[in-house]
């Protein structure tokens, strides 16, 4: 395939664009994001890059032959209530599954928060005369005629979408099946969602959440991608428009409209899929922590060994007051720092960052948009990390003096300290928390993040990511030339993919050949079919099968990939206790020899790769109107400094800058601190290595 | 010591790191722990103790492990064995030495840097399967005595010199405690927590100077003591006398009364419980030791005063509870059994304790929580079909319900019991019935129980088990089956548990609120929770909430009407008129 590839990231302010011109060559486009009709915004970025290449739009589009788009619609209509009015359906005996999920709760002292709603209503909770047992048998059988009453009362109810999850539906889906045939006579237009076709897997507070959220997001996510394709038609797109995935791949647009929880994730999910590329393009290194930092978030992942981490335990919202998708996802960590968290003292005189973030309305104090509480930002410009005449490229000015006024006002006299010194402070404070978070990621996988290069995205990664790769002991920290779009340039290294599972229960010590080889055998089809169809002229297909696994009597499992892709006889099952073992070592630190290991979920995830990738050159400029300038540059190990300001384009490819020196793009600054050399890449990012330990001034 | 003095900034970056080292401490178990009760119970707890023996640090545990304990612990092990060395490692389980219940086990590790001088202690505690119990279960309710009880105890016993086991002790457990191999991975993993807490902490002594670790020490003590000086200075100034009452044992059968009483002294800026007025030590497992006799005093006031207040010696310094000898709530003496010194009486306190603090006024305290352990949440045995036959033990972690109204909040639904804080995760229905030979019936909700208020209790639920084929016995200890959980400032009393024997006509026969039966296939227990207290008259209660309580069926349309005055419908729908009248009248 060649032609132009457009990669479109619809983020919370801007939606993102880097186009792809087939030859190697990037660029990068931005524009604000339109919430109330997100493909406004898709058109006018598109628009944007069109006019900077001198073409018209349908002109530019006419040369695409795809379109990779990532967008946190069907996220922020969760977030938001916004989804479909959804009723649910569940075996007699337990509509509370959505209700109690599965406990657990955080800050133990804390009960000014309620116990979260369900996904569903019990009001609009249906239960079903009916049982099958855990071996699949009907223990009750499914009394149809009350089902028919249920579609009726639903119909009453003026529901707009359905999901249905009966337990131990994924060993035996007869009555899901059934009902989903009476729900289709009689709730005719009405999208269903059946667990065990959408998430076939036990645990039947994750299938029922998973139903339930696809169900919901189901009328919203068909009108959304039907209408994107039709006006990107319109304007003159005839390639292919695929969606970013929460699992790190891409599908057609088709195919996530009929399970639009695939795309619950879509944009985020792409900043590991960059960040491993540039860790091995640069590095070498196939092990990477992954951090974003956007205006009110962090997100964090570790890509380990080259993998890209997937987890079945993700959240929309937070942690145990949210709604768990139940359906693999790229693991990503976020917390709430960023730029725009606000620095407050509490009443016992200590210094305390967010939760609260002035965000993009009124943002920081420095904005001049009538925020007057201090950032983490304002502290930036404070010190003289961002240079307030050239934030952006010098496209939106800042008011030191509102930075200090606010610190001043906020934080510094409460402290009882200068307003350098707190703005420091407030700065280790916040790196403080994101060191935390990146350690909390690495310590439970088992990883030494001593280990690991920093892969540093987003637009306000520049300002302390030396700082943190330093504290976290990490020798190099690799500032992406894609970095302020990082989710966008991750698009285009996506492989198309798709994921099946199909649940099989044995053991090591009474292993079923026959059922696991028959489930393993249905799973390979779909693969091979997927392959075939939407795969087709695919540069190269790869299948990955794995199972969920546990020691007997333990119970959470552990995602473990098959050592082969059938079992012919018992020396492949020693394989796979071989090979859980090894897993389970590397996870927890510890096995157990004689433990037998169970077996519940098997699945099985197709890639195909549509494209070879071509490295990025940067430019170098050659003329001298970069003469180097110097700024004063607060460090907290140093105090006030004359740091070199340099324009990123101004350095040579290889070229080194040793802090302290600030490195300057249209997109972000970089401070490189004291102790730290950064060297301009081939493709334009920028590799930072950290000579010494910088938070105890070069002690260790 | 040259003392440096931090910076309210400084400060806090110090705290977040040795956040830091015990959340690394917690992931490490909590992912090298074989038992289910750790890994999802979450029954376990890892903390810092300074050089003088006072709780620094805890991360996310357990309130009934965390608050009181670890520093007696740590204060005894140095007076047992003063000459302690890098590389040695003490086992505690010892109701009369400053542990909570014999099925805890705590491991204390000395941290001590290069120049020989001891810095902290660091704690892991761990709820283990198994302690050598002379029945399968750590909660035995029933024992008469330490003996009857049969744990082996470990009064602060050294097992581990050099960094490595002191093999003769690990002998004598595996010998003694059921699932040796299981017992054995969870004890690696409460070394391997405490070594990575020592080795972290050491790093940061050498990284920022161990003055300035001093230095932080002493002013984050005050700086938590200046927190909760701030919210007790708020309270009103008052003595508050609450009683409640354990349920009924076999020869008391009026119950264990408890009583708190709780003096606040704003101008003074402490709080005082005072538990001496209770019972002797009985002759059950339920008897409390110091430590958590202590703690659960401290949750309730804890509990009552908001979020915010770091749990430490410093905030502990403005908490005075008082406890005497051989009480049921306070020091037992030797050889009273502690079995289930966690929960029982230990929730009954907290329960009067944050009810007292209710009574101080509005805004302030929580009303009482449902009591553990019910009959949805037994201890199942018996033997597996589809395993050879092979025998099984294990609690299913269901229907606990019954969390508090607050001043803030309604209760919050899976809360397991007030010790615990919700922090416990719950059964899949499909995991059980995969690994046990039984069947879930139902697992629900139950309309009207919750204690109605202002903020309303969380609701009792019910769930139906029994087994698929071979016989089955179940057992539970269900507090709350008689004395209900209370409401506070009004709110009223949520429904007390409840437990049936299904039989194979369908018929349901009642069953003791302590004890257990057998069940045939076909057959099945009924278990019912106990819904929590509410908060504030039902009356204040915003007539939004009680109507969508209506719509979403916790709530009937009658008790609405009845209990909150409020006229709705089924669909929730608020008779405007109609409420204003009836909550006028």
């Amino acid at each position: 395939m060649s032609g132009m590839r457009y990669a479109i990231d619809t983020g919370g302010t801007f939606t993102d664009l880097i186009v792809d011109d087939g030859e190697g060559r990037l660029s990068f486009f931005k524009s604000p994001t339109t919430p109330q009709d997100p493909v406004v915004g898709v058109l006018a970025v598109l628009q944007v890059a069109a006019e900077a290449n001198g073409r018209s739009l349908p002109d530019f589009l006419g040369d695409g032959a795809s379109l990779l788009h990532g967008t946190t619609r069907a996220l922020n209509a969760v977030l938001s209530h916004k989804t479909a009015k959804t009723a649910f359906i569940t075996t007699m005996g337990h509509p509370d599954v959505l209700l109690f999920r599965e406990g657990g709760r955080t800050d133990p002292f804390n009960f000014t928060r309620d116990f979260p709603q369900p996904y569903v209503p019990r009001a609009l909770t249906w239960e079903a005369p009916e049982r099958i047992g855990a071996d699949g048998s009907v223990v009750k059988e499914l009394d149809e005629r009350r089902i028919v009453e249920i579609a009726l009362e639903i119909r009453a109810k003026n529901v707009e979408a359905v999901s249905v999850c009966l337990l131990w539906s994924p060993i035996n889906p007869q009555h899901e099946l059934r009902i989903g045939e009476i729900l289709a006579d009689h709730l005719p237009g009405i999208p269903i969602t059946l667990s065990h076709q959408l998430a076939p897997m036990l645990r039947e507070y994750r299938r029922a959440s998973a139903a339930s959220i696809d169900a919901s997001l189901k009328p919203l996510m068909t009108d959304y991608l039907s209408r994107l394709e039709g006006e990107l038609k319109a304007a003159g797109f005839g390639g292919r428009l695929l969606i970013v995935t929460s699992n790190g791949g891409v599908l057609d647009a088709t195919d996530v409209a009929d399970a639009p929880i695939l795309a619950i994730n879509s944009g985020p999910s792409m900043a590991p899929v960059a960040g491993l590329y540039f860790a091995q393009q640069h590095t070498g290194s196939t092990t990477a922590v992954v951090a974003d930092t956007g205006g009110t978030s962090y997100d964090v992942s570790l890509v380990r060994d080259g993998h890209i981490p997937r987890t079945r335990e993700s959240w929309l919202g937070d942690r145990f007051y949210g709604h768990m998708t139940g359906f693999p996802s790229v693991d990503i960590t976020s917390i709430g720092a960023g730029g725009g968290s606000i620095a407050w003292v509490d009443d016992g005189g200590l210094l305390r960052i967010g939760p609260e973030s002035a965000g993009a309305d009124p943002g920081p104090a420095c904005y001049n948009r009538g925020g007057n509480r201090p950032t983490v930002t304002d502290a930036c410009v404070v010190l003289g990390y961002i240079d307030p005449d050239n934030f952006l490229g010098g496209k939106m000015k800042l008011d030191r003096e509102l930075s200090r006024a606010a610190i001043e006002r906020g934080v510094a006299r409460k402290l009882g300290m200068s307003v350098a010194e707190t703005a420091c402070a407030i700065i280790e404070l916040a790196t403080q928390e994101m060191v935390h978070a990146i350690e909390d990621v690495t310590v439970n996988h088992g990883v030494d993040p001593t280990s690991a290069v920093l892969i540093a995205g987003g637009g306000a990664a520049g300002l302390n990511s030396v700082k943190i790769a330093d504290r976290l002991g990490a020798a190099q920290v690799l500032f992406p030339h894609t970095g302020a779009v990082l989710s966008a340039s991750g698009a285009l290294l996506a492989d198309l993919s798709a994921n099946y599972s199909e649940p099989a229960v044995t053991a090591t010590n009474h292993f079923d050949f026959s059922n696991v080889n028959a489930c393993l055998d249905r799973l390979k089809s779909r693969c091979a079919a997927f392959a075939v169809d939407a795969g087709e002229g695919a540069l190269e297909t790869k299948i990955q099968l794995s199972v969920d696994s546990r020691y007997v009597g333990q119970v959470w499992e552990i995602e473990l990939e098959l050592p082969c892709d059938s079992f012919d006889d018992a020396s492949d099952v020693v394989k796979l206790v071989r090979a859980f073992h090894k897993q389970h070592e590397k996870l927890f630190a510890v096995i157990d020899a004689d433990a037998d290991v169970e077996l519940l979920n098997w699945h099985a995830r197709v890639s195909c790769r549509l494209h070879t990738i071509q490295p990025h050159q940067a430019e170098e400029r050659t003329d001298s109107a970069s003469a180097q300038r110097t700024r004063k540059v607060q460090f907290s190990t140093e105090g006030e400094v004359d740091a070199a300001i340099i324009p990123v384009e101004a350095l040579k490819i290889g070229g080194k800058v040793a802090g302290p020196a600030i490195i300057e793009s249209n997109f972000t600054s970089v401070v490189i601190d004291p102790g730290a050399i950064a060297e301009r890449l081939s493709d334009g990012g920028l590799l930072v290595t950290i000579e010494r330990h910088l938070a105890t001034g070069g002690k260790a | 010591m040259g003392q440096t003095k931090h910076s309210g900034a400084r400060l806090a970056v110090i705290h977040a790191r040795f956040e830091a080292i015990v959340r690394k401490m917690t992931n490490t178990l909590f992912r090298t722990a074989r038992s289910g009760v750790i890994n999802t119970g979450r029954d376990f707890s890892c903390c810092i103790v300074t050089a003088h023996n006072d709780l620094l640090v805890t991360a996310e545990s357990l309130p009934i492990h965390v608050m009181s304990g670890p520093d007696l612990m740590a204060k005894i092990m140095r007076e047992l064995s003063p000459d302690l060395k890098a590389g040695d490692a003490f086992l505690n389980n010892s109701p009369y030495h400053g542990n909570s219940h014999a099925g805890d086990h705590s491991l204390l590790v000395p941290v001590i840097d290069a120049g020989g001088t001891y810095r902290f202690t660091v704690v892991v505690k761990a709820h283990v399967a198994d302690c050598g119990n002379s029945v399968p279960s750590t909660l035995y309710a029933n024992a008469t005595d330490v003996y009857n009880e049969g744990a082996l105890i470990f009064p602060s016993v050294q097992v581990q010199r050099d960094y490595k086991d002191c093999e003769d002790i690990i002998r004598m457990c595996k010998m003694r405690i059921r699932a040796p191999e299981q017992w054995y991975g969870d004890q690696l993993g409460l070394v391997g927590a405490a070594r990575v807490g020592e080795r972290e902490l050491l790093a940061l002594g050498d990284e920022l100077g161990w003055d300035s670790l001093d230095a932080f020490e002493s002013q984050w003590l005050d700086y938590s003591e200046l927190r909760i000086r701030g919210a007790i200075a708020k309270l009103p100034a008052s003595t508050v006398t609450v009683a409640n009452a354990h349920d009924p044992m076999p020869g008391l059968d009026e119950g264990i009364p408890i009583k708190a009483i709780v003096t606040v002294d704003p101008a003074e800026e402490i709080v005082t419980v005072d538990l001496t007025n209770n019972p002797d030590c009985v002759p059950f497992g339920l008897n409390l030791t110091e430590a958590t006799a202590t703690t659960a005093a401290m949750v309730g006031v804890f509990n009552s005063l908001g979020p915010g207040i770091p749990a430490n010696a410093g905030s502990f310094r403005r908490i005075n509870v008082k406890l005497r000898e051989n009480c049921i709530a306070g020091i037992p003496r030797h050889p009273a059994s502690c079995s289930t010194a966690t929960t029982g009486v230990a929730d009954r306190v907290t329960n009067a304790v944050q009810r007292a603090m209710a009574e101080l006024g509005d805004g302030i305290g929580m009303a009482e929580c449902g009591l553990a352990i019910p009959a949805t949440a037994a201890f199942i045995s018996g033997t597996d079909p589809r395993r050879d036959n092979n025998p099984y033990v294990n609690m299913i972690t269901l229907g606990q319900t019954g969390g508090a109204g607050t001043p803030w909040s309604d209760g919050w639904l899976t809360i397991a019991h007030v010790g615990n804080g919700g922090l416990v995760m719950r059964d899949s229905t499909e995991i059980d019935e995969l690994m046990y030979p039984i069947r879930i019936y139902t697992d629900r909700i139950i309309r009207d129980t919750a204690g109605p208020g202002r903020y309303r209790g969380a609701p009792a639920a019910e769930v139906e088990w029994g087994p698929t084929s071979n016989a089955m016995e179940g057992i539970w200890s269900s507090d709350g089956s008689t004395f209900p959980a209370q409401g506070a400032r009004g709110g009223g009393s949520g429904a007390t548990a409840k437990q049936f024997k299904r039989n194979l006509d369908g018929s349901l026969t009642p069953l003791d609120a302590f004890g257990g039966t057998k069940l045939q296939a076909g057959e099945s227990v009924v278990g019912i929770s106990s819904g929590g207290g509410g908060y504030g008259s039902p009356l204040e209660r915003d007539p939004a909430r009680v109507a969508l309580d209506v719509s979403e069926g916790w709530v009937s349309v009658e008790q609405a009407k009845d209990v909150y005055g409020v006229v709705c419908d089924l669909d929730g729908n608020i008779d405007e008129p109609g409420t204003s009248a009836l909550r006028a009248a």
